[in-house]
C-alpha cells in the first residue's frame, strides 16, 4: 500500500533550492523528500520557519553566497 | 526597508509553495501508473516522477478512495 505524506511542495530555482538543502542539513528538520534540483517536499509546520531562515540567508549571505547581494 | 521588500519579493518570485500530499512506496509499477494516471486525470497531480514512482497531489481524498476500490477489485 502506498503512503500519502502530508507536506508542502516547494518549487524554486536551483540556487534557492541549494540554500534550503543547506538549512535542512543542520538538523534535517524541514525536508520530507528531496524531489529534484528545483523541488522538495517540506513539513507543513516548518514552512514559515524555513521562509524566515531563507530570508535571513538571502539578507546576510555569509556562506558561499558572498557578494551576490548587489545588483 | 527597500532592501527588505526587494528580498521578500525575490523570495516570493523564486519560490512557489503548494500544500498537499506526496504519494510514494507503491507496491509495483502498475499500481503507481494507475494511481498517478488517475491523479492527473482528475487534475490534482502537481508533480510526478515516473522513474522514482512518486507524485505530489494537491488533494488526497479521491486518490485514497481510488486505491481502496482498486484493492477491493483485486
Amino acid at each position: 500500500m502506498p503512503r500519502a505524506i502530508r507536506g508542502v511542495l516547494i518549487e524554486c530555482d536551483p540556487a534557492v533550492k541549494s540554500i534550503i538543502v543547506n538549512i535542512d542539513s543542520e538538523n534535517h528538520d524541514y525536508i520530507i523528500e528531496d524531489l529534484d534540483e528545483q523541488r522538495c517536499v517540506v513539513k507543513e509546520t516548518m514552512v514559515q520557519q524555513l521562509k524566515q531562515k531563507l530570508n535571513e540567508t538571502l539578507r546576510h549571505p555569509h556562506d558561499n553566497q558572498e557578494g551576490s547581494g548587489s545588483d | 526597508v527597500v532592501d527588505q521588500i526587494r528580498l521578500w519579493q525575490l523570495e516570493n518570485e523564486r519560490m512557489k509553495t503548494t500544500s498537499g500530499f506526496l504519494f510514494k512506496d507503491f507496491d509495483d509499477a502498475k499500481e503507481y501508473e494507475a494511481c498517478a494516471g488517475y491523479a492527473s486525470e482528475i487534475g490534482v497531480c502537481v508533480w510526478r516522477n515516473d522513474r522514482r514512482a512518486m507524485f505530489f497531489a494537491s488533494k488526497h481524498e479521491q486518490i485514497r478512495d481510488f486505491l481502496k476500490l482498486r484493492k477491493k477489485a483485486d
